[in-house]
C-alpha cells in the first residue's frame, strides 16, 4: 500500500483550465488519504515541471505519483519516465485523463466538468495506493527484418537495414521487384525514368550479402511476436531453369499460343503465358505465368530451359520485425464512369503513361493519331458519393507532367485539363506554370457539377461548366480522354489481415499517431511505409521507408526488448480449460498447456497486450490482470461513486 | 557549458532544433550516436512549439512538442547549444568536418537559473515580444515563453539599460553581465541541416497594406492568439482590441507569385488557414470566417476530410484573387477582389484580415562551407541532387538535410524527412567508420 503520494493537476495551457477549475480539483484532493503533495501546473509535460516532479519524488521519497492531464496516449510514458528519474519504479505512476474525459467532453458545463475531474483524480489516487513496482518483461529479439513488398519503398528500406547490419528478407508477390515505379517512364520532378531508378536500387540490393530477395512469394502465415515473428512464405516457381538462352527463349515465347492482357501495360497490350521482364523489372529472368499456362508444352519443345518439374516451395523465416511496403493500386473507374469502357478512347493515367512510353514519333491509340487530349481529374478521389473522400496527392502533378512530356515527345498535341482545382503543392507548382506557358488549357468545375463525356457519331466530346470563366459551358472534342485516376489500397490486401493491421478511414494501413509515431502500427514490431499507408509520391514513399527502417532497426538492434509487464495472469489451480479466454483474446495470446495433473490455459507474455478481454469470460475467475487487480478496480469504483 | 571545448567531438552535428532537427537527433541518439544540436534561438522546438493546434488531427501542438523537446533535452547522447551559431564548416578528411561554433552569451548562468521569472518582473524595459510575433511586449530580462526549453532567462543586451534590477532580484544570483561570446572548435563526422524556413514578410506586398493598417495580421500572429501560451485570453484585433466578428483569410500571400520572387506553393498555408478558421469558429461562435483562395490544396492524409469539415462548420470559401486592401474609418478593411466563380470584381468588408504568409527559404547555411559549395535549388532551399532515391542527400558528401530546409512541408512530412536524414546519416557513419 503506497502512503506518500504526489498529485499534479495540469492546466494544459488552457485546454483543461478553461473549463475545469484546476485549483478546486487540487483543494478537493489534497486531503485525500496518503496525498503528500498536491500541485497545479501550467504544462505538466513541460521540462521545468518534469524537473520539479523529479525533485519532489526524490526529496520526499514519494511512493506513488498521479498526474491529471491529457490522454495517457500522449503522456503516460512521459510521466512514467519522470517517475523513474525520481528513482521510483515507474509502475507506481497512475495517469488521470481530465482533458479528453472532462474539460473537452464537457466544455459546456464548467461546474460539472470540474466535478467529474475531481472524481477522476480521486479514482486515480485510489488506484495508485495499490500500485506495485513491476519489472518489464525482457525478450530476445532476432536481428533480422522481413520487408513485405519490393517497390521503391521496400527496396530503399532493405538497403538501409542492410547498411545497419540486419539480415533482410524481401518478400515480393509479383515475379519482379520494382513495384509501380518500374511501370513509369519519365518521373516528376527529375525526369529520370522509372526503369533507371529501379535499376539503380536493384543493383545496390543484389550486391549485398545480407539481403535475400524472394519473388513470386507471399506470406501465408505469421505467428510469434515482436522480436520473434515466424513467417511461412510460399514461392511459386518460374518454371524456367536459372540459366537461360535468350535467343531460344524468344522462339519459345513466339510459340506460346496463350495470349493474355499485359498487366504491366495496364492491358493496352497483351503478352504470352511465357514472357520476359520489361526493362526496369528484376530479376532479368523469364517466367511462365502458370495461372494462364495451358501446359500445352509448345515452349518446352523449343527451349530446353523450360522446366515444368519445378515445385512450389514453402520456406520458414524468423525475423524480429516486419516492415510493410505493399504499395497501392491505381483506381479502376466503374464502367461508364466518364465514358470508361463505353468509349474506346477513354483511358486511365497509368495507361496513358504506358502509351507515351510505347509510342515513337506519333502518339497513336487503336490505330488513330491523337491530337486533342482531355484530362479529367480526381477520378476515384475526392468522391462525393463513393467512399474515397481523400485526395490522392500525386495525380495533379503526374498528369501535368505526363501532358508536358506528351507535348514534348509528339507533334501537334493539344492538352485540355478538366480539373477540380490544381494541387501541384510545393515546388511541383513550377510544372503547372510550365504547362500553362506551353499553352495547355485549364478548366475547372466543382464536385457537384463534374464534366460530362458524351459520344456523338464517332466523336468523343467533353463538356464542362467552367468556373474559371464565370461558369461558361465549354466543349472539347477529344481524340483521347485520360482519366486521372487516384490511388486506392491494393485490391488483395489480405496480408494486412494476416498481420492484423488496422486500416484508416481511407482503408489504407494506419499508423499509431501521424506526428508522434508515424510509421508504427498498434501491432508491436510491425512498421508501415510507402503508399500502403496512403497516397505518396516517390520522395515521400522513400522518406517514410527510411523512417520505418530506422524504427524496425530499433526493435532488433539490441538483441533484446523490454515489454509491458501489465498482462493477464492465469491461476493454474483455478483454471478448468474451458477455452473461453482463448476464444475471447483478440491477440491469440492464450495457449493450452498440459502437465501430468491437468490441462490449463497459459498466457504468452510477449503477445498479451493486457487488454482484459479474457477476464470477464472466465467462469472460475482464474484470470487476473497485473496492475488492474480486483482491489484496485474496486477502490476506483468506490472513489467514483 | 563554460569555457572552450577545444577538442570536443561528436558523430553528428544537427543545425537547427525545430521538429525536424529534434526528431533526427533523437533517432540518432536512440541508436547509439553522439549528437550535437546547434540552435540559433534561445529555445529548441522551432515553429511547432509556438503553434496552436495542428491539422488535420487538431492535437494541441504544445502537448505533442513538449514531450519530444524534453526527451531531446535530457537525452544522455544529445548535447544542445542554444543561442548559438555555426560560423564555418571545413571538411578535414574523407569522414570528418571541423566546425566553428559561436555561443552568444545569455548573461544568465544556465545551470543555476530556476526559471522563477523574478528578473522579468524586476526589469523596467519593455520591448516587442518576438515570440508573440510582436503582438505584445516583453521585458529585456525574460524567459522566451512558458514552455521554452531550456526554461532559463536571458538578457536581451541590446535593449538592456544595465540598470541592474534583475541582478538584485535574482534569488540564486545567476545573472552575469560579464559573460562573453564563446568560441568552440568541434570535430564532427556527419551533418544534418534542419534550419527550417522563414515566413514571407508581407511588407513586401504594399498593396495589402500590412504594417500600415493595424488590423491586418499574419497567420503566425493569429496562430499565437489561438495557442495555449497565447498573449491575450481571447482573440483581439490589434488596432483597438475589439473582438473580431468578420474575419478574412488571404491565401497564397507571398506564394505562387513570380512578381515577388516566389513562384512555388508553400504547401501548408491552405491547411493551417482552414485549421485556424475552425478554431476561430470554436473560440468566437458568432464570427464569420471567409477564406479567399486560388486553389485549396488539401492533399494529405485526412486533409480533404478536414476541408469538408470546415465547409460543414460554415467557413465561407471564396475563390477569388485579392487586388487591394484599404482601411475604413472604423478600422475595418475593404477587400477588393476578383470573384472567379462569378467573373466579377467585388468588394467585401471585414474587421480583421489574416495574411496566410508563405514559406521562404532560410539561406543561413549556404555560406558555411568555404571549401565546398552547398548547392541551393532555384528557390534557395537546400538542393537535393537525388530527390527520388536519396532525398536527404545534399551536394556535399556526409551532409544531409531534414525538414523544411529543403522545401515547404507540414509537420508529418518534416518528421518523415527527418527520419530519412537520420537514417542516411547512420548508414554514412557506419560505412565511413
Ligand atoms: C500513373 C502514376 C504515375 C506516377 N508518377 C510518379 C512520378 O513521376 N514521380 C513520383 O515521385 N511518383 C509517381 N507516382 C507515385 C509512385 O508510383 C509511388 O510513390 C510509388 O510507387 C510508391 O512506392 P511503394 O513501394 O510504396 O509502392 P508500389 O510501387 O506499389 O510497390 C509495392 C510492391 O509491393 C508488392 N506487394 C503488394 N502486395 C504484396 C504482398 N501481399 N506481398 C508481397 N508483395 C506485395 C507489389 O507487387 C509491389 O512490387 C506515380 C503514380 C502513378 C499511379
Ligand atoms: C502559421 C503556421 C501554422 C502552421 N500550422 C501547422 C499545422 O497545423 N500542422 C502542420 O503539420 N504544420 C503546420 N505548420 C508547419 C510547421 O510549422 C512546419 O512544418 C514545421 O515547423 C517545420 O519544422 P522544421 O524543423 O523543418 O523548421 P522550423 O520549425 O523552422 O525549425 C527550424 C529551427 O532551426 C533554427 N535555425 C534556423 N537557422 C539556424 C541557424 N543558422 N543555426 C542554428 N539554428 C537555426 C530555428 O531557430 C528553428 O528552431 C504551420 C506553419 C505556420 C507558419
Ligand atoms: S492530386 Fe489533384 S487529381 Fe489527384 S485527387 Fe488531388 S486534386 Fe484530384
Ligand atoms: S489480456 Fe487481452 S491480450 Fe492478454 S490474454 Fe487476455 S484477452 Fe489476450
Ligand atoms: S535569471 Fe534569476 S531571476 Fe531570472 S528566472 Fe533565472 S533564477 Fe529567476
Ligand atoms: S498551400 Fe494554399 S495558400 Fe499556401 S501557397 Fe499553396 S495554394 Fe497558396
Amino acid at each position: 500500500m503506497n502512503k506518500k503520494l504526489g498529485v499534479y493537476i495540469c492546466h494544459c495551457g488552457g485546454n483543461i483550465s478553461d473549463y475545469v477549475d484546476v485549483e478546486k480539483v487540487r483543494l478537493s484532493v489534497e486531503n485525500e488519504e496518503g496525498v503528500f503533495i498536491a500541485k497545479t501546473t501550467m504544462f505538466a509535460c513541460g521540462d521545468s515541471n518534469q524537473k520539479e516532479m523529479v525533485e519532489d519524488i526524490k526529496n520526499n521519497h514519494l511512493d506513488g505519483v498521479v498526474v491529471a492531464s491529457c490522454s495517457p496516449k500522449l503522456h503516460l510514458l512521459t510521466f512514467r519516465a519522470v517517475t523513474e528519474r525520481g528513482e521510483l519504479n515507474k509502475y507506481n505512476y497512475i495517469h488521470a485523463n481530465i482533458r479528453e474525459q472532462a474539460s473537452w467532453a464537457h466544455s459546456d458545463d464548467k461546474a460539472r466538468a470540474t466535478e467529474k475531474a475531481i472524481h477522476i483524480v480521486k479514482a486515480a489516487i485510489a488506484k495508485v495506493r495499490y500500485a506495485e513496482s513491476l519489472v518489464p518483461i525482457k525478450i530476445k529479439s532476432i536481428k533480422s527484418v522481413a520487408v513485405i513488398g519490393g517497390g521503391v519503398a521496400g527496396m530503399k528500406a532493405a538497403i538501409e537495414l542492410s547498411n545497419l547490419g540486419c539480415q533482410v528478407y524481401i518478400i515480393e508477390r509479383e515475379y519482379f521487384v520494382g513495384g509501380r515505379v518500374s511501370q513509369w517512364d519519365a518521373l516528376f520532378t527529375t525526369n529520370e525514368t522509372g526503369k533507371e531508378l529501379v535499376t539503380r536500387l536493384y543493383n545496390d540490393l543484389v550486391k549485398r550479402r545480407n539481403i535475400t530477395i524472394y519473388t513470386s512469394t507471399e506470406v501465408i502465415s505469421c505467428s510469434g511476436n515482436i522480436g520473434d515473428f515466424k513467417l511461412k512464405i510460399k514461392t511459386t516457381p518460374r518454371y524456367i531453369k536459372e540459366k537461360c538462352n535468350l535467343g531460344e527463349l524468344q522462339n519459345a515465347i513466339d510459340a506460346c499460343p496463350v495470349e493474355v492482357p499485359d498487366d504491366f501495360n495496364f492491358h493496352i497490350t497483351s503478352r504470352k503465358a511465357i514472357y520476359h521482364n520489361f526493362p526496369g523489372e528484376y530479376p532479368q529472368s523469364p517466367v511462365i505465368d502458370i495461372k494462364n499456362c495451358t501446359r500445352c508444352g509448345a515452349c518446352e519443345k523449343i527451349c530446353e530451359n523450360v522446366d515444368f518439374s519445378q515445385k512450389e516451395e514453402i520456406t520458414d523465416i524468423n525475423v524480429g520485425s516486419v516492415l510493410m511496403a505493399t504499395g497501392f493500386d491505381p483506381y479502376t473507374p466503374a464502367d461508364g464512369e466518364f465514358g470508361y469502357n463505353s468509349f474506346d478512347n477513354v483511358v486511365t493515367l497509368p495507361q496513358f503513361k504506358r502509351m507515351i512510353d510505347l509510342s515513337d514519333e506519333k502518339l497513336t491509340f487503336k490505330g488513330r493519331e491523337i491530337k486533342n487530349i482531355a484530362y479529367i481529374y480526381c477520378v476515384g478521389s475526392r468522391q462525393v458519393e463513393g467512399e474515397n473522400k481523400y485526395c490522392s496527392r500525386y495525380c495533379c502533378t503526374s498528369a501535368i507532367h505526363a501532358a508536358i512530356n506528351a507535348k514534348k515527345k509528339f507533334r501537334n498535341i493539344y492538352n485540355f485539363h478538366f480539373t477540380r482545382g490544381i494541387r501541384t503543392y510545393g515546388k511541383q507548382e513550377v510544372l503547372y506554370d510550365e504547362s500553362s506557358r506551353m499553352g495547355d488549357i485549364y478548366l475547372q468545375s466543382y464536385e457537384n457539377d463534374p464534366p460530362v463525356v458524351t459520344g456523338m457519331n464517332d466523336k468523343t466530346v467533353v463538356r464542362i461548366n467552367d468556373i474559371l470563366t464565370g461558369k461558361r459551358e465549354m466543349e472539347v472534342e477529344a481524340d483521347l480522354v485520360v482519366l486521372i485516376t487516384g490511388m486506392v489500397p491494393r485490391k488483395d490486401n489480405s496480408v494486412g489481415s494476416l498481420f492484423k493491421l488496422p486500416k484508416g478511414r481511407d482503408r489504407f494501413f494506419n499508423e499509431i499517431h501521424m506526428k508522434l509515431r508515424p510509421v508504427e502500427t498498434v501491432i508491436d514490431g510491425i512498421t508501415i511505409s510507402g503508399a500502403c499507408q496512403g497516397p505518396k509520391n516517390i520522395m515521400e514513399a522513400v522518406n517514410s521507408a527510411l523512417s520505418a527502417a530506422t524504427k524496425s532497426y530499433s526493435y532488433v538492434s539490441k538483441g533484446e526488448l523490454e515489454l509491458e509487464p501489465i498482462i493477464a495472469r492465469i491461476d493454474k489451480n483455478l483454471c478448468t480449460w474451458c477455452n473461453a479466454c482463448s476464444q475471447a483474446c483478440p491477440f491469440d495470446a492464450v495457449k493450452m498447456e498440459e502437465d501430468k495433473t491437468k490441462v490449463f490455459a497459459v498466457i504468452n507474455s510477449s503477445v498479451c497486450k493486457g487488454c482484459g478481454m479474457c477476464l470477464p469470460v472466465c467462469p472460475t475467475d482464474a484470470i487476473n490482470l497485473i496492475a488492474y487487480s480486483n482491489s484496485e478496480i474496486e477502490s476506483m469504483i468506490d472513489a467514483l461513486a | 557549458m563554460q569555457g572552450q571545448i577545444e577538442e570536443a567531438s561528436y558523430d553528428v552535428l544537427v543545425i537547427g532544433g525545430g521538429i525536424a532537427g529534434g526528431e533526427a537527433a533523437l533517432n540518432l541518439a536512440n541508436n547509439g550516436f553522439k549528437v550535437l544540436i546547434i540552435e540559433k534561438d534561445l529555445s529548441i522546438g522551432g515553429k511547432m512549439i509556438l503553434l496552436s493546434k495542428v491539422f488535420p488531427t487538431l492535437d494541441c501542438s504544445a502537448c505533442i512538442t513538449t514531450p519530444k523537446v524534453s526527451e531531446i533535452s535530457r537525452h544522455p547522447a544529445i548535447t544542445i547549444f542554444t543561442g548559438s551559431e555555426v560560423q564555418k564548416i571545413i571538411k578535414k578528411d574523407y569522414n570528418s568536418f571541423e566546425v566553428e561554433v559561436l555561443k552568444n552569451p545569455r548573461y544568465v548562468i544556465e545551470e543555476e537559473c530556476t526559471g522563477c521569472q523574478l528578473c522579468e518582473q524586476a526589469c523596467p524595459v519593455i520591448v516587442k515580444d518576438e515570440y508573440q510575433f510582436n503582438l505584445v511586449g516583453r521585458k529585456a530580462a525574460f524567459i522566451p515563453f512558458t514552455i521554452a526549453s531550456p526554461k532559463v532567462a536571458a538578457i536581451d543586451i541590446e535593449n538592456c539599460t544595465l540598470c541592474g534590477a534583475c541582478e538584485k532580484a535574482c534569488p540564486p544570483k545567476c545573472i552575469d553581465f560579464t559573460q562573453e561570446k564563446e568560441e568552440y572548435r568541434i570535430k564532427i563526422k556527419s551533418i544534418i541541416i534542419a534550419t527550417g524556413f522563414k515566413l514571407f514578410d508581407p511588407l513586401m506586398m504594399p498593396r495589402y497594406g500590412f504594417g500600415l493598417y493595424k488590423n491586418i495580421i499574419t497567420s503566425m500572429q493569429m496562430e499565437r492568439q489561438l495557442a495555449p501560451t497565447r498573449p491575450f485570453n481571447t482573440i483581439l484585433r490589434p488596432g483597438d482590441g475589439k473582438v473580431p466578428c468578420k474575419v478574412a483569410y488571404v491565401l497564397c500571400t507571398g506564394s505562387r507569385d513570380a512578381t515577388i520572387g516566389n513562384p512555388i506553393c508553400s504547401q501548408i498555408c491552405c491547411m493551417y488557414s482552414i485549421k485556424q478558421a475552425q478554431l476561430l469558429m470554436g473560440a468566437l461562435p458568432m464570427a464569420d470566417v471567409t477564406i479567399y483562395y486560388l486553389n485549396i490544396r488539401s492533399f494529405g492524409k485526412g486533409f480533404e476530410e478536414f476541408y469538408e469539415q470546415a465547409k460543414g462548420m460554415g467557413v465561407n470559401f471564396v475563390k477569388g484573387k485579392i487586388g487591394k486592401i484599404s482601411e475604413l474609418e472604423n478600422g475595418n478593411l475593404m477587400l477588393r477582389y476578383e470573384d472567379i466563380n462569378e467573373n466579377k470584381v467585388k468588394e467585401a468588408e471585414h474587421d480583421i484580415v489574416v495574411l496566410s504568409v508563405g514559406v521562404i527559404a532560410n539561406q543561413d547555411t549556404a555560406a558555411l562551407f568555404p571549401d565546398e559549395q552547398l548547392k541551393l535549388d532555384s528557390f534557395n532551399f537546400i538542393n537535393q541532387p537525388d530527390p527520388l532515391a536519396t532525398p536527404a542527400r545534399t551536394s556535399i558528401d556526409g551532409v544531409f538535410v531534414a525538414g523544411t530546409a529543403s522545401g515547404p512541408m507540414d509537420i508529418p512530412d518534416s518528421i518523415l524527412s527527418a527520419g530519412s536524414a537520420s537514417s542516411e546519416a547512420m548508414s554514412y557513419l557506419i560505412q565511413k567508420k
